[in-house]
């Protein structure tokens, strides 16, 4: 069977990337060899970059182009060799250059080198800087890149910052700050990979596209929402950075919180960046924890501890190369919320996320509510309630649980599915997120990321809890939880109080 | 929305001088910054049916060279004042042809080149020139030039350009082109939009369509032989053209490519055995790049060619593992044609394994507004079948062309250049 569709090829009308060059810092890091590079290939080979394109890699090593280009070489391996005339044409736009943002000198000869890399691959001034590095560098890095004058032109330059942006309300607000005084609002991409999702961005079509979801897309017809991102893996390699951060900064404070954005906000006026990121502040600010006073009511952190099989067993947390001893730092973070406005008010939303649960997955369930007369039994018991599943990852795509009549002679519901799969329907991977975002920052079009006032909303809503976990940590206890376990019994309490069951996937 | 009129009221002045205002328009000039960079957009622009009907009085001016409703209804309205068979196109040059012999002198305003279209407006050009030739054949030429901004939400004034209009008879068109080297920035990229009957002024044509120029043709405008011949020249050439009958089928192609997204139904497309398409009367060019374009995404290679009575032509491909596939292109005479010449209406595919006869697909694509009662018919009773509707194009020229020049990477389309000789070479073959 053909791998793709032959008559889909070429079919895609993308917008074109105007000639321009990409500088990276931190390119002798991991994200740029594992995500970035890749993605870039992957745009070169789906013929969406220019031909004035260029990548220039930026980092404190003493790499020579050539260097870089082998390193890069290795790391895409066999995408490499599979496309060998292609990485030949590609890597002729690679350059790299020794930079210590720091230092001023070397800023100031990156500045030239971006003038001669203008000349040489005709990238007529346009350039997006990514900064790939250690979030304390994001604001001096800004700063430096302003003070060399390469964020002058707000229409051709533009910067690419990563997750975390702060660390809390108050340290994001500085941030913002900082950033904003060395160019426009306009000009500073802030990335969440979550929103380069495919799925992520069909949540925004199911239900903007289509007349029957939003009419009951509301406190009317729907109970409860639950979110969940789970990870069968454990903090691996990054406990150095895991440890200052947490489930709850890695994950439910940008990606968490992005989908419940888009899972809650108003339909915009029209497909417009700022239209929709207006739309997804408003409803973040209009988020808050379902009990700010008391958080420890609505708030279940954990740690992941040894488990697995006999054959196979796992570390727990705390047995982790890199992990202080005694750590107190959350794997598994579950809360409820609340959308105080008129069409959530009431609605709980119920967030969870952590490291070594049985599964890889994250989904949106949107719980409708009963039929307010039961006229049928059920076969299984209680009719169950309609369930919309939106599927983010793996197994992209969504489903929709509801009641049908049971074959025989009597009159028994039962409930069946009717399923939407982004593999059976369309036969092809979806791009990586990253291939998206690159894409749209080089086009300058932030729907995608987020912006200060969207970054800031974010933090306030966790502002209490992580008030609490700084200054009484008794109060929001860690309870640990078996590896390969779906998080701790407490969580299973946060939902049993308002009689609901996480949805085991 | 409403197409925008330029900035200033354009000025008539000398062609000898318009290189030097141009130059200090953008160097200190009323709206005081450099011009948009971006590219230059050269329009022939003959309009020659609407300025028929308004020497004739059927319409009202301006002459705009756009196709409003109006101009169409007007066309219409010859078709059946002049007894003209029902199925003739209301762009077809028998209307201007059958105008022509009308009394009438009533003059408009000529507001061609100066009626911006939204939709090319908002990418900026930095220059668009017009061409703008007049019935009466010995007028002088006239030129015109005014500085226009975008309009839209975010426009500022780093993007404005210019507009330049070469007004007069065909032979003072002719004489003024001398300036255009002049008049087109080297570094940026510079567009031809034909936009008008290719079977006219081909020597104009070839020498606008330099090997540097990006080309917007119609090939749904002009004799079969000639559009699909030049589209087959341009392409061999390695020059980029770009065709507005080909993007029209766009919706045909994604309709089809659909069907086969799901990876169970890839296997059928090894098992095609039959291809049959239907077009609005007999201009065969779109037919025929829709079955050139599934032939070259499938490798199959042309067999034979012929024409039969009542079909505008019939060919054999082979498939790449030696099975044979029936291509049949027919004409339908349609009442109240598209203002498309050839328009598809309706395709059918049909993939069967010779064995195994129960396995067999028909996939049935039809036209929102036609039926498609001919491809149905016809013992598929025992085959998968899938029905779709395709939806009619319905955007405007100025659209489509807008959105080949935003999404245009300087180079033909690979699709369109894989399908055009293939579609040259069923064309030429039949016809011999």
């Amino acid at each position: 069977m053909p791998t793709t569709n032959p008559l889909r090829i070429g079919l895609r009308q993308e917008r074109v990337i105007a000639p321009q060059c990409l500088v990276i810092f931190g390119a002798s890091g991991d994200l740029t060899h594992r995500k970035l590079v890749p993605a870039l290939f992957e745009l070169f080979l789906q013929r969406r970059l220019p031909s004035e394109f260029a990548l220039l890699g930026c980092a404190r090593r003493q790499w020579s182009d050539e260097t870089f280009r082998q390193k890069m070489a290795e790391a895409l391996g066999s995408k490499v060799q599979e496309n060998s005339s292609s990485w030949e044409l590609f890597v002729k736009g690679l350059f790299y250059e020794p930079v210590d943002l720091q230092q001023q000198e070397d800023v100031l000869r990156l500045a030239k080198r971006l003038e001669e890399i203008d000349y040489l691959r005709s990238t007529h001034g346009n350039r997006t800087f990514y900064l790939s590095v250690s979030p304390k560098f994001y604001g001096n890095g800004c700063k430096a890149l302003s003070s060399a004058g390469l964020l002058n032109d707000p229409k051709r330059s533009r910067v690419v910052i990563e997750k975390p942006f702060g660390r809390d309300y108050s340290s994001a607000q500085s941030l913002n700050q900082l950033v904003q005084s060395c160019g426009q609002e306009s000009q500073i991409f802030r990335i969440d990979h979550y929103l380069g999702k495919e799925t992520v961005q069909n949540i925004l079509v199911l239900r903007f596209a289509n007349t029957i979801f939003e009419p009951i897309w509301n406190r009317n017809f729907i109970s409860s929402i639950q979110i969940t991102a789970a990870e069968t893996v454990g903090v691996e390699e990054r406990a150095g950075y895991y440890e200052t951060s947490g489930a709850l900064r890695d994950m439910v404070q940008n990606h968490l919180t992005q989908m419940l954005a888009i899972t809650a906000m108003e339909p915009p006026g029209h497909f417009d960046p700022e239209a929709i990121r207006n739309e997804k502040a408003k409803v973040l600010q209009a988020a808050r924890l379902a009990d700010e006073a008391e958080p420890w009511n609505c708030c279940i952190r954990g740690q992941y501890t040894k488990g697995g099989a006999k054959k196979f067993p796992l570390l727990g947390y705390q047995d982790e190369s890199g992990v202080t001893p005694g750590s107190t730092t959350e794997t598994y973070v579950a809360m409820k919320l609340f959308v105080e406005n008129w069409r959530w008010q009431g609605v709980p939303f119920y967030l969870r996320t952590g490291k070594r649960l049985p599964k890889r997955l994250s989904e949106v369930v949107l719980t409708f509510r009963e039929a307010p007369v039961h006229l049928f039994d059920s076969t299984v018991g209680q009719p169950s309630s309609n369930q919309l599943i939106l599927r983010i990852q793996p197994d992209e795509g969504a489903k929709f649980r509801f009641e049908v009549k049971a074959p025989g002679s009597g009159m028994k519901s039962r409930p069946v599915e009717m399923e939407f799969s982004y593999d059976q329907s369309f036969g092809e991977p979806s791009d990586e997120g990253y291939v998206r975002l690159l894409a749209d920052a080089m086009l300058g079009d932030p729907t995608l990321f987020t912006r200060s006032d969207e970054v800031e909303a974010a933090w306030r809503i966790y502002t209490p809890l992580l008030e609490l976990i700084e200054d009484q940590p008794w109060k929001l206890p860690i309870y640990p939880y078996e590896s390969r376990t779906w998080g701790p019994a407490a969580s299973d309490e946060l939902l049993a109080k308002d009689k609901l069951l996480w949805r085991r996937p | 929305m409403s197409p925008q009129l330029t900035l200033q009221t354009p000025l008539q002045i000398p062609p000898s001088e318009i290189p030097s205002y141009l130059k200090q328009l953008w160097s200190k000039g009323p709206i005081g910054n450099k011009g948009a960079n971006t590219f230059c957009l050269l329009i022939w622009q003959p309009a020659w049916l609407e300025q028929e009907l308004v020497r004739t009085g059927r319409i009202k001016g301006p002459i705009t060279g756009t196709q409003p409703q109006s101009l169409i209804d007007a066309a219409r309205q010859v078709i059946l004042d002049k007894d003209l068979p029902h199925s003739t196109p209301p762009l077809d040059p028998k209307i201007t042809a059958c105008l022509k012999q009308c009394q009438g002198d009533i003059s408009q305003q000529d507001l061609r080149g100066q009626h911006i279209d939204t939709s090319i407006s908002t990418l900026k050009p930095r220059r668009l020139i017009t061409l703008a030739p007049t019935l009466r054949t010995g007028q002088p030429l006239e030129t015109l030039v005014a500085a226009y901004c975008p309009l839209s939400e975010d426009s500022d004034k780093s993007a404005c350009g210019d507009v330049v209009v070469l007004r007069g008879g065909q032979n003072s068109i002719d004489n003024g082109l001398q300036i255009l080297p002049t008049l087109l920035p080297k570094d940026l990229p510079s567009w031809l939009w034909w936009n008008g009957n290719l079977d006219e002024a081909q020597n104009l044509f070839e020498e606008l369509a330099t090997p540097n120029r990006r080309l917007i043709i119609d090939t749904s405008l002009g004799e079969p032989a000639n559009c699909l011949s030049l589209l087959d020249k341009k392409v061999v050439g390695d020059q980029a053209i770009n065709d507005l009958n080909w993007l029209r089928l766009r919706s045909w192609r994604e309709s089809l490519a659909e069907v086969f997204d799901p990876p169970h139904r890839r296997e059928s497309l090894n098992t095609i055995t039959s291809l049959d398409i239907d077009v609005e009367g007999d201009h065969p060019v779109q037919g025929l790049l829709l079955a050139a374009w599934i032939a070259s995404r499938l490798s199959w290679e042309v067999m034979e060619t012929s024409l039969d009575s009542g079909e505008l032509l019939k060919a054999t491909f082979k498939r790449p593992d030696g099975g044979i596939v029936s291509l049949r292109l027919i004409a339908l005479p349609v009442g109240n044609p598209s203002i498309h010449p050839g328009q598809i209406v309706g395709m059918r595919m049909i993939c069967e394994l010779e064995q195994v006869k129960h396995s067999a697909l028909c996939v049935i694509l039809g036209s929102k507004t036609s039926e498609c009662m001919r491809l149905e018919a016809g013992g598929m009773a025992s085959m998968e079948l899938i029905e779709e509707m395709v939806s009619n194009q319905i955007d405007s020229v100025e659209m489509d062309v807008a959105r080949l020049l935003e999404s245009s990477r300087g180079t033909t389309s690979p699709l369109l250049a894989a399908a055009a000789p293939i579609a040259s070479k069923l064309y030429s073959t039949s016809h011999v």
